[in-house]
């Protein structure tokens, strides 16, 4: 073995000690120098980039991305229930300059799947061997009649984090006792599908403190939830008759607004809210649509082993924007998917198979401040698909114990941390 | 690295990245194996530092396989850890606990 140092153990052993722990020890050694680009620096592009500097640490790799600072959407719905400050959801990207990657303030405006090449909003044009696309969630304006960019500035969505978390939280603060707040949830599949239950405890929370007289409607285009039954116990136990939720049995989809007169409307019934709440259907970001690697459904066919598009070479995928069901779009899953992703381009570019393993994904979902219940999940992506695998995971236990609900929130506040710190160092 | 080595992979990466690896370079990364790709979803919530997720740092081999596999056979857990070693085999726990053991060794 030319030039190594020989068995694993000593790798190991010789470059862990500067190392976080867990498999995120500079563990790889192949010196390839690739040309390596990762678009978006959310969840699961900063952590992709970060992953494959440590794993191919003579790459090039370089993370377009247009904001200056990200903003968390994990925790925004604390924001928006007046618990959390905005700043607390704020992350950079120096963390990631100081690992000598090359973070380019820009946007993707184009990619050739062909030319193997990325055009910047600058006209700049930067050449990959490969590249993993993280591009995340776009809205698709007016699939909600009515609703388009200027709508959302009315009637906010903040289904991504920052200015629109900031909108919802200052519309309800400054909402009279009395008015109604309305929800719109969108069909299968979204982003975070328990996200706008845990909203809807958290708005129930600010108001059952701050507006006794107000209530919380979910128009909802959903049959059924993520983690229901706990999160209908804790309405039921916490917010008596400040919830109401109508669900697609009730034809309850919202299919247009009008955001001058404050109305959502589903089939049946017209809704005229204080405060609106449009949670809209989504695709995959729209550079995935560029590049070619979205589907007719909106959203991007992976192999679930290496997280390569199924419609074009050498262009990985990860995050929200994937086709990876039963996995959830979760920064959990995000994260673990740019960790994997990262470990087999390391293991392709230096000449070795790609290996399937199990992945899992853990979502907290907040009841009120100091209670919170999960949702587990374990997959193997053997033969390159997604499967769960039978008798594991689940949800946390029905019964409403404070005990177990106060632990899962302080888990919870620790995972915030330890991915935040996996994605932005 | 031996120029020699780099010019094998790049050949073996320019040609048919999905083939079947030399043996030099099945060497290559040692480390990025099934055992380490079952082990990256661990750091997602245990880190060095701490908190409500336990940190993993300086836990021998035989504590870590211990706590998962009281995880695993606990039909009455209800905690995340217990809905998750669920899912793993044993052979997988053991390789995750001699990995995480090594790996976050001082
Ligand atoms: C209210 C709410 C609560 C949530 N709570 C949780 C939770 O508790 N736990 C959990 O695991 N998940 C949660 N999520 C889900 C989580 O936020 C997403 O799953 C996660 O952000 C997905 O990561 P991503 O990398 O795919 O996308 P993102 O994190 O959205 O990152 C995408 C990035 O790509 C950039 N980008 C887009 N297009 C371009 C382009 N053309 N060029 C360059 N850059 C581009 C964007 O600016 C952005 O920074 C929640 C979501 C919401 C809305």
């Amino acid at each position: 073995m030319t030039g190594l140092s020989g068995t694993r153990r000593d790798l190991i052993t010789g470059l862990a000690a500067a190392a976080a722990l867990a498999g995120i020890a500079p563990i790889a050694t192949a010196q390839t120098s690739v040309r390596l680009i990762v678009v978006g620096g959310g969840f699961g592009g900063a952590t992709a980039a970060r992953f494959l500097k440590q794993f191919l640490p003579s790459s090039a790799v370089t993370l377009i991305e247009p904001n200056t600072d990200y903003y968390a959407c994990p925790f925004s719905n604390l924001v928006i229930g007046g618990l959390r400050d905005l700043s607390a959801q704020r992350f950079g990207y120096d963390g990631l300059r100081g690992l000598g990657i090359d973070v380019v303030q820009d946007r993707a405006e184009d990619i050739d799947p062909v030319a193997h090449s990325v055009t910047l909003g600058s006209g700049d044009v930067l050449a990959y061997d490969r590249l993993v696309l993280s591009p995340g969630i776009d809205i698709r304006w007016n699939a909600i009649e009515g609703y388009d960019a200027a709508a959302a500035s009315i009637m906010p969505h903040a289904w991504k984090a920052g200015a629109q978390t900031e909108l919802l939280r200052n519309q309800l603060s400054a909402m009279e006792d009395g008015g109604l707040v309305v929800m719109a949830v969108p069909p299968a599949p979204f982003r975070c599908p328990p996200g706008p239950y845990e909203r809807a405890s958290l708005i129930a929370n600010y108001l059952k403190a701050h507006k006794p007289k107000s209530r919380l409607l979910i128009l909802d285009a959903q049959d059924k939830f993520s983690k229901q039954p706990l999160f209908e116990e804790a309405w039921s136990a916490f917010y008596p008759g400040l919830i109401e939720r109508r669900g697609a049995e009730d034809f309850s989809r919202v299919v247009a607004v009008d955001p001058a007169r404050m109305v959502l409307s589903t089939e049946f019934e017209e809704v005229t809210a204080a405060v609106a709440n449009v949670i809209p259907p989504q695709m995959a970001g729209e550079i995935a649509q560029r590049a070619g690697v979205a589907n007719a459904t909106g959203w991007c066919p992976i192999d679930a082993v290496t997280f390569g598009s199924a419609l074009q070479p050498d262009i990985h995928v990860i995050g929200d924007a994937t086709i990876a069901a039963p996995m959830p779009k979760s920064a959990f899953s995000a994260n673990l998917q740019a960790k994997l992703c990262a470990a087999q381009v390391a293991r392709l570019v230096s000449g070795l198979p790609p290996e399937p393993t199990l992945l899992t994904n853990t979502c907290y979902s907040y009841l009120s401040a100091d209670a919170a219940v999960s949702i587990t999940g374990i997959y193997s992506n053997e033969g390159g698909k997604l499967t769960s695998i039978a008798g594991a995971g689940g949800l946390s236990p029905n019964g409403m114990d404070p005990v177990i609900q106060g632990n899962e929130a302080m888990q919870a506040a620790t995972w915030f941390r330890t991915i935040t710190q996996q994605a932005f160092g | 690295m031996g120029t020699a080595l780099l010019a094998l992979l790049i050949a073996a990466c320019s040609t048919t990245p999905e083939a079947p690896a030399p043996d030099a370079s099945a060497e290559m990364l040692p480390a990025l194996d099934r055992t380490a790709t079952l082990a990256l979803a661990c750091s997602g919530c245990h880190s060095p530092a701490g908190g409500a997720m336990a940190s993993l740092e300086g836990r021998t081999e035989d504590a870590i396989r211990h706590s998962l596999l009281t995880y695993k056979g606990d039909a009455a857990g209800t905690t995340v850890m217990h809905r998750m070693m669920r899912g793993y085999s044993e052979i997988d726990i053991d390789a995750i606990s001699a990995y995480l053991a090594e790996s976050a060794a001082p």
